[in-house]
């Protein structure tokens, strides 16, 4: 037996960035199979302490994972924990199990599974859809008996110091309990970008492709793989020439990590001043903001704070998140994003059930007019940001704008929440107001919207989406989604312009300034504040930091005459490498399409 | 003994952050303490009966109940602290479970 396994190639949708090689760790998928045998009665005391000794392995288990979700986390996303440890407390559930085991001399295994599935059958009954979803919870208990009473515990969180993570979904919980210290990149069958696994892979900065759909039976555990977050593969037994091309690449990420302490100010070699903010989510990110050297933050993304989906969060817990977010980012300040949620997050918690979803989510109720809609929730959430921009220099940034009716709406609403604060004699600080350039609209309109707010903001990843029409989840469509597209560049050229002209200030927050050969054509579209996930700033520096800002313009004010994404490609690789061969090689430019 | 009707108010009821608490509260007391929807409808584990109602410190029978928002509950304590019990049950239905302050007025 020693043919070699093929080459396969599988398409995803990298959600983070970077690139990785290393080996396979499969994560568990499901209930292992349980067999039943008889045991006898001189056994039957034995079974219920291995039962007892299960259960009590189980909740060390639990304990250890609630704090590792606290301190990584934050507590109000570890409180489903301690809904677990209760359920391995209970009397009711235990004590059913144990009966079990005397009444049909049941091994332990077989026991939990019959008493389990009883109680999840009972939960599936339940009409209200959010609280039938604590199946889910009943089934990570059962899951966590099994494993326990198994003995096979520790098995995820001892990874070797390479492994990719690969599972077909990776849930919270199983999220959370991962030596995460130890995991280089993530593979998962299901999930987008706003998954839980995404948005994790991008808080702690290493690379993960989503969406693989058939990729975790082909993987087996200890199989080669390189995981590519920027070109949404991964690569199963890669052959050799595969390997030679990764291995050879200059940016590696073990070399970035190493190399990231510099806070001087960022000059282009013909001085001209880059300014480097973080887009944070998730607390894990945080510290990246000062060890990365970042000019405060450019984003928040304040979704996050939304425990779960359907819960709105008072109005002082927003605060003390907002009050950590302008004393993280310091002088430089913060721009908050408002919620970015869409109708389906109240569906489930309104009464409002009867309602069909919505049948174009990306073009419905979301961000702002979902905001302006439900007005309560922005104004709890505008009041909670003002009051916070005590403790430090804090932005409102206002996503999904579609032209100046929406920013007057917003800014009239947040001038009344400010005077009736005044009213109250609360003590509240101004806040200057932005918007998100990020649909055609807003781009076509971006002059007048220019005139009526204090700052822009271009989410380039929602502006390729809607210009050029495709959907970046949708394997079918893959072809036609270009960031390089000359329609993309045109539109940030406009949004630039308009900014300039008002003489406002605008930042790119989307992926592409955090990708090395897309910053530099931002550079020459006349960018100069630039905003990214905290882990990719050292790698947007060093290239940044190499090239004239003049070279850079004359290619931007190239590509925006070329007709097709193919053209501004070709144009990119021909010419990036030759003006920046240590800068640029093969592994960090766009790949040559077919 | 003493009996009251409590009414759930958080928003999504009785889910497991709020379940967890009121199990932690009850779990706090020695005396017994049972809770039983008024509308009958409850999802009872079958070794209970509709009338005994299910018992407040196991985190399973409560979810079992399927409380949602605005769902009507009869709380019942017996023992040597059941005025103390109450009280506490009393405040956290009344607190909503600390969900008090969530942002959608109705």
């Amino acid at each position: 037996m020693t043919t070699t396994s093929e080459e396969i190639r599988c398409k995803g949708l990298g959600v983070s960035e970077g690139v990785v090689i290393g080996q396979v760790m499969r994560l568990h998928d499901g209930t292992p199979h349980i067999y039943r045998w008889r045991i006898s009665d001189a056994g039957l005391e034995l079974e219920r302490q291995r039962f007892r000794a299960a259960v009590s392995l189980a909740r060390e288990r639990v304990q250890a994972t609630k704090a590792y979700a606290e301190q990584r986390l934050g507590k109000d996303h570890a409180y489903i924990f301690d809904a677990h440890l209760l359920m391995l407390e209970d009397p009711k559930l235990t004590g059913d199990i144990e009966r079990e085991i005397t009444a049909q001399h049941a091994n332990a295994e077989w026991a939990v599974k019959v008493v389990g599935d009883r109680v999840i059958s009972l939960y599936s009954e339940i009409k209200d859809d959010y609280l039938r979803a604590r199946v889910s919870d009943v089934e990570d208990v059962m899951q966590r008996l099994l494993v326990a009473l198994s003995g096979a515990y520790d098995e995820t969180r001892d990874l070797s110091i390479d492994a990719v993570i690969v599972a077909q979904d990776l849930l919270p919980s199983a999220v959370a309990e991962l030596d995460l210290r130890h995991a280089r990149a993530l593979a998962t069958d299901s999930g987008g970008w706003t998954s839980h696994t995404a948005i994790l892979a991008r808080g702690i900065g290493i690379p993960a492709v989503v969406g693989l759909r058939d990729f975790f039976r082909r993987a087996k555990t200890g199989d080669r793989i390189i995981v590519d977050s920027n070109r949404n593969q991964v690569i199963l037994h890669p052959s050799e020439a595969t390997l030679q091309a990764y291995q050879t690449a200059p940016s590696s990420r073990s070399k970035t990590i190493t190399e990231s302490h510099d806070r001087s100010p960022l000059l282009t070699t013909d001085g001209v001043e880059i300014v480097v903010r973080a887009n944070v989510e998730v607390p894990s990110e945080f510290e990246g903001v000062g060890r990365y050297g970042a000019r405060g933050i450019g984003l928040y993304r304040s979704e996050f704070l939304l425990a779960h989906r359907g819960v709105f969060v008072s109005e002082k817990v927003q605060q003390a998140a907002y009050e950590e977010i302008a004393r993280l980012a310091g002088g430089d300040g913060a721009v908050v994003r408002l919620f970015d949620l869409g109708a389906g997050t109240l569906r489930e918690t309104n009464d409002s059930q009867t309602q069909e979803p919505e049948k174009n989510p990306a073009l419905g109720l979301r961000a702002i007019r979902f905001s302006l809609h439900h007005e309560e929730v922005m104004r709890t959430q505008v009041r909670a940001i003002l009051l916070a921009a005590r403790a430090g220099g804090l932005k409102i940034v206002l996503p999904m704008v579609a032209d100046v009716s929406d920013v007057r709406r917003a800014r009239a609403i947040v001038e009344d929440e400010a005077s009736k604060l005044r009213q109250q004699g609360r003590e509240s600080s101004a806040v200057p107001v932005g918007a998100m350039i990020e649909v055609p609209s807003a781009v076509l309109m971006a002059e007048s919207i220019a005139g009526a707010v204090d700052f822009f903001e271009l989410g380039t990843n929602d502006l390729v989406q809607y210009t050029l029409a495709v959907d970046r989840g949708n394997d079918e469509v893959a072809d036609w989604f270009r960031t390089l597209h000359p329609a993309v560049l045109q539109s940030i050229d406009r949004s630039i312009s308009a900014a300039g002209a008002a003489g406002i200030p605008i930042i790119v927050c989307g992926e592409m300034a955090s990708t090395p050969a897309y910053a530099v054509l931002l550079i020459g579209l006349g960018a100069t504040e630039l905003s990214m996930t905290p882990a990719a700033i050292p790698r947007v520096r060093r290239v940044l930091a190499g090239i004239d800002s003049r070279d850079a313009q004359e290619i931007a004010r190239f590509c925006l005459t070329c007709s097709t994404a193919d053209e501004v490609e070709d144009l990119v690789r021909e010419r990036f490498t030759q003006l920046w061969p240590d800068l640029f090689s093969s592994s960090n430019l766009p790949a040559p399409r077919k | 003994m003493i009996a009251r009707t409590l009414t759930v108010k958080a928003r999504l009821g009785l889910h497991a952050r709020a379940a967890a608490r009121l199990v932690r509260v009850a779990s706090g007391f020695e005396s017994r303490v049972v809770l039983r929807r008024l509308d009958g409808v409850a999802l009872l584990p079958a070794d209970a009966t509709q009338d005994a109602g299910v018992d407040a410190k196991s985190i399973l029978s409560v979810l079992m109940l399927a409380a949602t928002c605005g769902t009507q509950l009869e709380a019942r304590a017996e023992g040597i602290d059941e005025e103390a019990a109450m009280r506490a049950l009393d405040e956290l239905f009344a607190d909503a479970f600390g969900e008090t302050e969530a942002g959608i007025a109705k």
